[in-house]
């Protein structure tokens, strides 16, 4: 999320939106938005309808959820989608920043 | 369980942000590229 945070200039001037989906509740969400004082737009899900939606894979049994990354361009088609294997299984921002900048350039 | 396939729309979703304001993701059609990120939790 600080990551995120760090260059969220670089995803606007990209003309990208990042959306952040999370199980917690509003509560949660509005805590941690304050607490890191974060830009981006907070959908807290705890039906776990997008979760689900999306395939978010569910470890019950081991970690937790993993982290997942999905890029949707402006036509609304999934051009990325990384799933995590681990909790630390995040891309860098440079590998989504330079995917919308082909975006961008038509590709 | 389904996963996300690439170069299909992807699917709509609406849900209210922690504000209450509804945010659909057909809304940023057009407009944004969009950045999906699914929280694996605040730490």
């Amino acid at each position: 999320m600080r990551q995120l945070r760090r260059d969220y200039d670089e995803f606007a001037q990209r003309e990208t939106e990042v959306i952040v989906i999370g199980p917690e509740d509003e509560a949660a969400f509005a805590r941690y938005w304050k607490k890191e004082n974060l830009p981006f737009v907070g959908l807290p899900d705890p039906k776990h309808t997008v979760l689900k939606l999306y395939g978010q894979e569910i470890k019950l049994f081991k970690l937790g959820r993993m982290p997942a990354q999905v890029i949707v361009d402006k036509t609304g088609q999934a051009r990325y989608v990384h799933y995590g294997h681990s909790m630390s299984d995040i891309p860098p921002n440079e590998e989504l920043l330079t995917l919308l900048d082909g975006l961008n350039r038509g590709e | 369980m389904s996963k996300v396939e690439l170069h299909v729309q992807a699917p709509d979703f609406a849900l209210q942000d922690f504000r209450g304001q509804t945010v659909r993701l057909a809304d940023y059609r057009g407009q944004k590229h969009v950045v999906l990120v699914f929280n694996r939790g605040f730490t």
